[in-house]
């Protein structure tokens, strides 16, 4: 069980990434509309 | 790729093959419905004007794709298309580009547009190829859920006219964007909750793996390194996410202590403050409760409800902006050259202007030149039209009903009348104080509870089982019976109100205008416009009923609003008349097949014709019950008397009946002619004292605010003159069709003509506040049985851990089944 001190600080790690990346999709202003974006998607170009 | 090469070559060099096979399958098939939208066109390509104007557009600009496209990504969207065919010069005015084109860095210039009829990704497609067909365009970006485009451009090349122009062929009208700073505010709002959200999330996340883990082990048996380890992990993940996540409950908890008024977010930031405070020590002192994962979990709910709340707030309030963005905001300048369109900004006092009819007039001024009737409806609340000639004085925003007038301003913009009442209602706006909402005044008594109940925990225990005990009993008890489902009882309510009401044409602008209208007060409404339909029509036909076709023959080339009424109501074939004259203020006179015909006021026709005493009074009768009396003569006696007045909406007397049953007080509250408004009052089964007329904008005010002393009032109105004192209600609602004032100044937005939606509005605000009280009860409960336990030192946080979701669960279930601002099953509408 001693791996628990190693894995665990890395999963929070890897989990801080996610927030980290979180934080910069908001700011680059992916979230701020979020319904023309999914029906773009649609078209080819 | 192969298609979007199409698109693309489309606007270049290979139009021919490409649009030209597009073109053929569209016409092969036109038996289908309309060329451009697909709804019935009756056999013809086309359904309407618009859409031909539109596909002649596309097909001309190299853009049949749009049709392959729209079959493609749209999901029964379509609509016919709508074109003005305006100008648009003003978008190239100076004034323009100062007031709402932004400079770049990059020495381009960006613009914010409302467009019109946007729906679909179809939409999106047509209008983001605008940069390829209009020179110095460098990018349009469209946000559907706003309407809103942004357009980049050089503004040493393109010309805004010019792009408004293309836009409005494509079939999507223009108007300039004026929330340009609203949004970036709100924008910023919102990025800053959504990161909340997120590191509020991820917390919670982990903290429950964590949280399982030790629960494990607490069955199980742990080495207590690990366990020790677990809990030093929490808390480093928990104390500083949460810190910055639930910033937003400690900083109104610490607005509510600095202004002394209850508030929800008090017993929230306590429980929380408790439980991280005392989580910490716990850790550090290696042992009791740690609460870390309910706290987490607490602040990620708490969080949604707001993200939740706060959006359907933003789409009420975004729904009134894109009426405000359709009225008008354009002048007629008359300068030696001719006309030219300006901003309204741009217009100062001592202009010459030019209102065309149907037009709004835009300033405060004197008639130059021109004879017309003015509808000041909307802002004095009269019926009738007044008639003005060269040397009167006419108001910004009346309606300019039969001719064109140059007008020499006087005052413009905020010095005109309309202007100053826009100051006051203003002014009325900011005063009004917040209301004590109602969860707040549960709030209030909880946390007083809570404190007491603690304190007295922390005493007995301590008397019986020793300080420490007691600390832990009265600390557990703040931490579990933090709030969560009491604070999610009001959001989840109202904000699945705000989104029903809104798809049943009523917007609601904030959650607790829900509130300010669940309890029966008084009620004003106005008469024009709101009782009344807001449009002169014939009402009253006493004498010879022949007559009437002659009249109308001899009003058909009229513009005045009395005669437009007449010719609506009379279903016959055009007589032809002959030899018509008009006189501003008197009537018209006319040769219908030989027969002379005079129509008109009683005072201008009898000094032309005899008169029989019947009809004489007739006039009279009809004068004193509020109508407009007119009078025909034929070959120089008259023969009948008509009756004109702005008709009473059909639904207005049965809604008016379901108010009253309800417990609503109702008053008439109206700037028209006292007799009028009597006359409607009486027709509506009111007793003459509940119906004042003759009322200034700022008698409304007044009295609204000495009503406002006994009790709540509700304001329900639709001119500049009622939106002062919908500012100073209790509540302000504005009917379909109101003036851009009321449409601000209003916390409820009707959008359906007729009053019926009222009684619904009403209605569906007390189920709503039902609701949230239920929510409260449900909530309340959970926190009794978890106070109780914690009480009597049975808590356990895998208790707390489950309690807590389980109260959030039944306060979702029992909003989501509330009946206000349901559809009635018989007229559900049909999808579109």
């Amino acid at each position: 069980m001693i791996t628990l001190y190693l894995v665990l600080p890395l999963a929070l790690l890897v989990a801080s990434g996610a927030v980290a990346a979180f934080a910069w999709s908001i700011r680059s202003g992916q979230m701020d509309d979020l319904e023309t974006p999914p029906r773009r998607i649609l078209l080819d170009d | 790729m192969t298609s979007a090469a199409t698109a693309a070559s489309g606007t270049g060099t290979g139009t021919g093959t490409g649009t030209g096979s597009d073109t053929g399958t569209g016409t092969g098939s036109a038996t289908g419905g309309c060329l451009h939208c697909g709804l019935p066109a009756a056999g013809k390509d086309f359904c309407c004007a618009g859409c031909e104007v539109v596909h002649a557009a596309l097909a001309e600009h190299g853009l049949d794709a749009y049709y392959k496209v729209a079959d493609r990504v749209s999901m029964g969207e379509r609509g016919p298309a709508r074109t003005t065919g305006k100008s648009y010069a003003e978008l190239d005015d100076p004034a323009f580009r100062q007031l709402h084109v932004q400079a770049r860095a990059d020495g381009l210039a960006e613009v914010a547009f409302f467009l019109e009829d946007v729906r679909c990704a179809a939409c999106v497609w047509l209008v983001e190829r605008v940069p390829a067909l209009c020179d110095g365009v460098a990018e349009v970006r469209l946000d559907l859920g706003r309407s809103r485009a942004d357009v980049v451009f050089d503004p040493a090349r393109a010309s805004l006219a010019d792009t408004a122009r293309m836009l409005d062929r494509l079939g999507h009208p223009v108007h300039p964007y004026r929330g340009v700073d609203r949004d970036r505010l709100r924008q910023q709002d919102d990025r800053a909750l959504l990161l909340k959200i997120g590191v509020a999330g991820a917390a919670a996340g982990n903290v429950m793996l964590l949280a399982f883990a030790l629960y494990a082990g607490m069955f199980g048996g742990m080495a207590a390194g690990q366990t020790s380890f677990f809990r030093w992990t929490s808390m480093l993940v928990a104390v500083p996410a949460l810190g910055f996540a639930a910033m937003p409950f400690f900083r109104g908890a610490l607005g509510a202590l600095t202004t002394r008024r209850l508030h929800l977010d008090l017993p929230i930031a306590l429980g929380i403050l408790v439980g991280l405070v005392w989580g910490t020590l716990n850790v550090v002192r290696g042992t009791g409760e740690i609460y870390f994962d309910s706290l987490a979990m607490l602040v990620f709910l708490l969080l949604v409800s707001r993200w939740v709340q706060s959006k359907q707030h933003r789409k009420a309030a975004s729904a009134a902006e894109l009426l405000h963005a359709l009225t008008p905001r354009t002048a007629r300048r008359l300068r030696e050259g001719g006309v030219e369109e300006v901003p309204l900004e741009a217009i100062v006092a001592g202009d010459r202007v030019e209102v065309r009819a149907g037009d709004t007039v835009p300033v405060d001024g004197v008639v130059l030149s021109g004879a017309s009737a003015l509808d000041a409806g909307l802002l004095t609340g009269e019926s009738r039209p007044a008639e003005v000639v060269a040397g009167d004085a006419v108001h910004a925003g009346t309606v300019n009903l039969v001719g064109p007038l140059v007008v020499s301003a006087t005052a413009a913009g905020e010095a005109t009348r309309i202007g100053q009442l826009a100051r006051r209602i203003e002014d009325e706006g900011r005063r009004r104080a917040a209301i004590q909402r109602f969860v707040d005044r549960v709030a209030g008594r909880f946390v007083a509870v809570v404190l007491a109940v603690a304190a007295l925990t922390a005493i007995g225990w301590s008397l019986t089982a020793g300080p420490r005990v007691g600390l832990e009993h009265a600390m557990a008890l703040l931490i579990v019976t933090c709030p969560c489902a009491l604070a999610l009882a009001t959001p989840l309510a109202v904000s699945i109100a705000l989104g029903r009401a809104a798809r049943r044409g009523l917007l609601v602008k904030g959650g607790d205008a829900l509130e300010r209208l669940a309890t029966p007060g008084l009620v004003f409404l106005d008469k024009t416009g709101t009782l009344t339909e807001g449009r002169i029509r014939l009402t009253d036909w006493i004498g010879d009923s022949d007559a009437r076709v002659l009249a109308a023959a001899v009003e058909r080339g009229s513009a005045h609003p009395l005669a437009r009424a007449l010719v609506a109501e009379v279903d016959a074939d055009d007589l032809g008349a002959t030899d018509v004259h008009e006189v501003l203020g008197g009537g018209v006179e006319g040769t219908v097949r030989g027969r002379r015909v005079t129509v008109g006021a009683p005072p201008w026709v009898t000094a032309r014709a005899s008169v029989p005493a019947g009809l004489r009074s007739a006039a009279e009768v009809l004068a004193t019950a509020g109508k407009t009396p007119v009078l025909v003569a034929v070959d120089g006696r008259v023969v009948a008397a008509a009756g004109f007045a702005d008709a009473v909406r059909p639904d207005a007397a049965p809604a008016i009946e379901r108010l009253r049953a309800d417990g609503w007080r109702v008053r008439i509250l109206s700037g028209d002619d006292p007799r009028i408004v009597r006359a409607v009052g009486l027709s509506l089964g009111l007793p003459l004292d509940a119906c004042r007329g003759g009322v200034t904008p700022e008698g409304k005010l007044a009295a609204v605010r000495e009503a406002k002393a006994a009790g709540p009032v509700v304001m329900v109105g639709d001119g500049v003159n009622d939106a002062a004192a919908m500012a100073a209600a209790t509540c302000g609602v504005a009917v379909h069709g109101s003036a851009e004032a009321s449409i601000d100044a209003a916390d409820v937005l009707v959008r359906r003509p007729g009053l019926a939606a009222l009684v619904e509005l009403f209605d569906g605000a007390a189920a709503t506040l039902a609701v949230i009280r239920r929510n409260l009860r449900v909530s309340l409960a959970y926190n009794l049985v978890g106070g109780t336990l914690a009480v009597t030192g049975l808590i356990h946080p895998l208790i707390a851990a489950v309690l807590m979701p389980l109260s959030s669960l039944s306060v979702l279930f029992s909003s989501s089944r509330s009946r206000g601002f349901r559809a009635p099953r018989q007229e559900k509408e049909s999808p579109r």
